[in-house]
């Protein structure tokens, strides 16, 4: 091959077959990643926050609405089992059956059967007070399995879990605490029991087509049960957060609720029964308070015993759950549980 | 030349001591924390957690005071919890709410609104890698996976300071180290100061360019790590063949103090001739030298030196930690 023969810009076989010399030196493929992020899930970059906190009422309802939302819905707010739901769904509609039968009276007119019911189920002394404190089956077998229901995980689940450390941590303090979970906790009670019976007063006025004179008769009647309610709720709803702060069982503390109200009532019955004495019952926050609402509805009392000693007891239970709750509660621990 | 200016620290205290009926928690604390990653290092029961506690304002100091961000530590406890993420050692998780659930629930619990605190909750589960999981209820996550949950409830409000009480525990190498990045990068991208406790030295090390170190209610060391290292004094490290008895107690005849391993042993280096000297007990004691090498102190010598010098019985970190700190079942 001579010296002057000039093969630049020559176009081999290869590069004629596959056309890779002709400007595609110049080109880029396009691909899916980059080359230097490859590997890299996610990145990662810390992103700054500007806004205000908001004051502690803000905190505080968050704190109630938590406890109260998560009975209507599970998403996003405390959870309660199905079966939990299912129940104290069960309950409040029981609670309103004697709305149900008000409305069969009224509906059969002033014949015998519409008769029959309204004089069974109408707005009385001993109905109102049966509404809300009635043995049987309201605080045997309903009130009582609504407290354990709802009160029983209220402070043990943030003992088991420990989640006190994600109230403690930050600016709630154990007052607040306190009050709030006993607000959530009262507040779906009130639902239930003083809700039930406001619904059964004002149904019986609707359902009977009642006037001005009704009310002027019945209403203080009514008061004193809702007096009655009322201190049924914060009764039962003290006992309960009393012995749900000194667990880590929420199984434990509605048990030990369901014992307290049926034990002591149990064991105040057969002393009566043996020793005709009914200053046992006492001890039995039902009966303490069944004896008050038959005073504040002004029904003839079932118990022999003084009111007073029922209004002391009253005291001394919510007194020494309050405070038995207030120092279990500061013992819940931030760093450590 | 003006002095250079000195930025506020952190977290100041001092004379702080708290008693726990007879007993002292807390003896005459002085301490000044400033910006950036320090890591708080003592046995169990040291007092740790009740300095955690002073700081975070749970808790009043019987004497003494302290300042967090400005606010006394005595009486604006909740000015100070407002400012400060804390991610608690145990678990602090209700484990029937999913993740993005608990995070927007622990951001609502310091006044945040609901809206607000949904949409920094999805901005911090991102951060903490747990964007795709943040739907699931927190009973189904890993160890690894809750302890990020954690650290995102302690992020939500974007706070000045993150104290992190152990927070690699119970995690396995790739979940420990992505939470180590992750408080480093909230140092350095975040700008946020991070206060950590760990029984692991490589983990504090990793993160922290600052110890406290704390046994029996006192500090004990305060400072750089890097200083602290500078401070120990140098060593080679050996690794013999046959007789390591023999050139252990050679070694120690010729006035080198050593510390050993089995094979390995480490010899205070006094000068340039130790290295000689080394070699000369070898051949007295016929044993083969098979490595020989500077040896580079870390935390974890700076922590057994002053454990030695306080009279504590402390082979290494390893005895500080109970199953649940390596994540054994307990």
């Amino acid at each position: 091959m001579s010296d002057e023969l000039d093969i630049t810009g020559g176009i081999t076989r290869m590069e004629s077959a596959f056309g890779s010399g002709d400007g595609d030196q110049d080109a880029q493929a396009t691909v899916a990643q980059k080359a230097e992020i490859k590997g890299a899930i996610f990145e990662q970059s810390y992103r700054p926050w500007r806004g205000t906190l908001g004051p502690r009422w803000v905190r505080n309802y968050s704190i109630y609405r938590h406890h109260v939302y998560g009975l209507f819905t599970s998403k996003g707010h405390r959870h309660y089992p199905i079966m939990v739901r299912l129940t104290i769904l069960g309950i409040f509609l029981f609670s309103l059956s004697p709305v149900a039968m008000l409305f069969l009276a009224s509906m059969g007119g002033n014949g015998d059967f519409g008769e029959v019911l309204s004089r069974l189920w109408g707005i009385n002394r001993y109905n109102l007070w049966g509404q809300v404190l009635g043995f049987f089956p309201r605080n045997m077998c309903m009130w009582p399995l609504l407290t354990a229901l709802v009160v029983g995980g209220m402070i043990s689940d943030d003992r088991s879990n420990g989640t006190s450390a994600i109230y403690f941590s930050r600016p709630v303090n154990r007052i607040d605490y306190t009050a709030m979970k006993f607000l959530s906790s009262a507040v779906v009670l009130g639902f239930v029991i003083v809700f039930s019976y406001i619904l059964y007063y004002t149904g019986a006025i609707v359902f009977r087509g009642e006037g001005w004179a009704f009310l002027i008769d019945t209403f203080p009647m009514f008061l004193g049960g809702l007096l009655a309610g009322l201190l049924l709720v914060l009764t039962y709803t003290s006992i309960g957060l009393a012995l749900s702060s000194i667990s880590q069982s929420r199984f434990f503390a509605g048990v030990a609720f369901l014992a307290t109200i049926y034990g002591t009532k149990m064991v105040a019955f057969l002393i009566e029964s043996q020793f005709d004495s009914s200053i046992l019952y006492i001890f039995s926050p039902y009966d303490v308070l069944a004896h008050i609402g038959q005073w504040l509805l002004g029904i003839e009392s079932n118990y022999d015993h003084s009111l007073a000693f029922s209004v002391v007891s009253l005291l001394l239970m919510n007194g020494i759950s309050i405070a038995l709750l207030a120092s279990r509660v500061s013992s819940l621990e931030v760093t450590r549980e | 030349m003006a002095p250079e200016s000195t930025p506020l620290p952190l977290i100041e205290a001092r004379a702080l001591r708290k008693l726990y009926g007879p007993h002292l928690a807390l003896e005459d604390v002085n301490l000044a924390i400033p910006h950036g990653a320090t890591g708080l290092l003592g046995p169990n029961g040291a007092g740790k957690s009740t300095l955690f506690k002073c700081i975070l304002g749970l808790i009043k100091a019987t004497s003494g005071d302290g300042h967090v961000l400005g606010h006394d530590m005595r009486t604006e406890g909740h000015l100070i919890r407002s400012k400060i993420g804390y991610m608690p050692e145990y678990d602090s998780l209700d484990p029937g709410l999913n993740a993005i659930d608990q995070v927007r629930y622990s951001g609502e619990l310091l006044g945040m609104n609901s809206s607000a605190a949904t949409q920094r909750a999805h901005e911090v589960l991102e951060y903490v890698g747990l964007k795709d999981q943040r739907y699931r209820k927190i009973e189904t996550f890993s160890t690894g996976m809750k302890q990020a949950t954690k650290l995102a409830c302690a992020l939500i409000h974007d706070p000045e300071i993150l104290i992190c009480d152990e927070p690699t525990n119970g995690l396995d190498q790739r979940a420990r180290n992505f939470m180590l990045q992750t408080l480093r990068r909230t140092v350095t991208d975040g700008g946020r100061s991070v206060i950590m406790s760990s029984h692991v030295m490589d983990d504090v090390q990793e993160v922290c360019d600052r110890i406290v170190m704390i046994h029996k209610g006192k500090i004990v060391v305060e400072g750089k790590i890097d200083e602290l290292v500078s401070q120990v004094e140098s060593e080679i490290e050996i690794s013999v063949w046959g007789g390591a008895s023999e050139m252990e107690s050679q070694l120690v005849s010729m006035g080198m103090p050593v510390r050993r391993l089995g094979r390995n042993m480490r010899v205070s280096k006094s000068s340039e001739e130790t290295y000689s000297k080394i070699m000369e007990a070898a051949s007295l004691c016929g044993v083969q030298v098979r490595k020989m090498s500077d040896y580079e102190p870390d935390l974890e010598d700076i922590f057994l030196l002053i454990m030695d010098r306080l009279g504590e019985e402390v082979k290494g970190t390893d005895d500080l930690m109970t199953d649940e700190h390596r994540g054994l079942p307990v």
